[in-house]
């Protein structure tokens, strides 16, 4: 089931007014926040979901901001020739037109220093920031870390 | 006639060869690579676990036992390494008690022996958390060929990068393998299995 939880419509009006009723629209969905469960004392939540980039122009997430942390970061990590390593996304993340893209497996926003202990069940509050689209705010649910068998994040997309 | 004597003895001193070959190779030095079969993880560290209380090598000889190199501040690989030892010691069962899991932070200087306690506690009790001092923690990374460093980032704050795949030893300190982030549940099952039947 698909849960829109922010839908950010923009009307961009070109510079020049010769062509003033000419709009570009922007429409975001964003699709199943979710953090998954950490120890107690952790430092640091992994948060993921989907956006998916319905206008016809590109967007991009440049920030995540909450009040539940200290601050939140957009990382890549990645695991080559057996060696775990993680990025900032300095560039933040592209949403071309018509297309969806996952901070899910390999990337991820990361809470530094949360608030408080979150369970399975909570719910933790951020707003993402894209550069046309502008602020929407989402909430991210707090879910029980996948192990063992087929442990991933397919289908946070679905 | 002749022609027959001459194959005969090239043929005997062909078998001479052949045995001498075989012999070599039986009771020869031995062509392993250099550090196959060394006892890299019986080689002397003093840390402390999540109680406090100091361990050394010995406390992990004696059974098969599986490494992760870590640190706390790792919201995606540590956590799922961690979820997916304890869903292997829990398939286990019984057989749980013939392996040790541990925990290595790369990171001694911000996991404290109370964040480790909490930490891998929180994915099982079974598993062991280790810290100390980062000499000795770079001194058993060398000895047992585990990579990581310290990244610093803009802001001042730091990342580190690690060996990401678990290893396996067996009870006398030697490398047995690994298990790969890539791989299934059911093949790091079969390969935790094998290590505690041969290890």
């Amino acid at each position: 089931m698909k849960i829109a939880l922010g839908l950010a419509l923009i009307g961009i009006l070109a510079a020049s007014p010769a062509v003033a009723h000419d709009f570009t629209q922007v429409s975001i969905y964003l699709d199943h926040p979710m953090i998954e469960e950490a120890p107690p004392n952790a430092p640091v939540l992994g948060g993921y979901l989907s956006i998916q980039n319905m206008g016809d122009v590109d967007d991009r997430l440049i920030a995540i901001e909450s009040p539940a942390a200290e601050k939140v970061e957009m990382h890549r990590s990645t695991v080559t020739d057996g060696i775990a390593r993680m990025q900032p996304m300095a560039e933040g993340l592209l949403v071309p037109a018509g297309q969806t893209v996952w901070l899910d497996d390999g990337m991820h926003a990361m809470f530094v220093k949360p608030a408080q202990r979150y369970r399975v069940g909570d719910e933790v509050p951020a707003t993402l920031v894209f550069e046309k689209a502008g602020r929407i705010d989402v909430t991210f649910k707090v879910e029980e870390r996948t192990a063992g068998a087929g442990a991933s994040h397919e289908g946070h997309g679905q | 006639m002749t022609g027959l004597r001459r194959l005969r003895v090239v043929l005997w001193v062909l078998v001479a060869i052949a045995a001498a070959g075989a012999a070599f190779l039986a009771f020869g030095p031995r062509f392993a690579p250099a550090n196959a079969g060394e006892a890299i993880y019986a080689k002397p560290f003093s840390l402390v676990n999540q109680d406090g209380a100091p361990v050394t090598q010995a406390d992990f000889l004696g059974k098969p036992s599986a490494w992760f190199y870590g640190f706390t501040h790792c919201p995606d690989v540590c956590p799922t390494a961690l979820a997916e030892m304890s869903a292997i010691l829990e398939a286990l069962g019984p057989d749980a008690d013939k392996l040790q899991v541990v925990f290595v932070s790369v990171d001694p200087e911000r996991d404290t022996p109370e964040i480790m306690k909490d930490y891998v506690e929180y994915f099982d009790a079974r598993i062991d958390g280790l810290t100390g001092d980062l000499a000795q923690v770079s001194t058993m990374a060398q000895d047992r060929y585990i990579f990581f460093e310290k990244v610093p980032m803009e802001d001042g704050d730091y990342q580190m990068e690690h060996q990401a795949s678990i290893q396996l030893v067996d009870a006398e300190g030697r490398f047995f393998g690994t298990l790969a982030a890539e791989e299934s549940f059911d093949v790091r099952l079969a390969k935790i299995r094998r290590l505690i039947d041969e290890g």
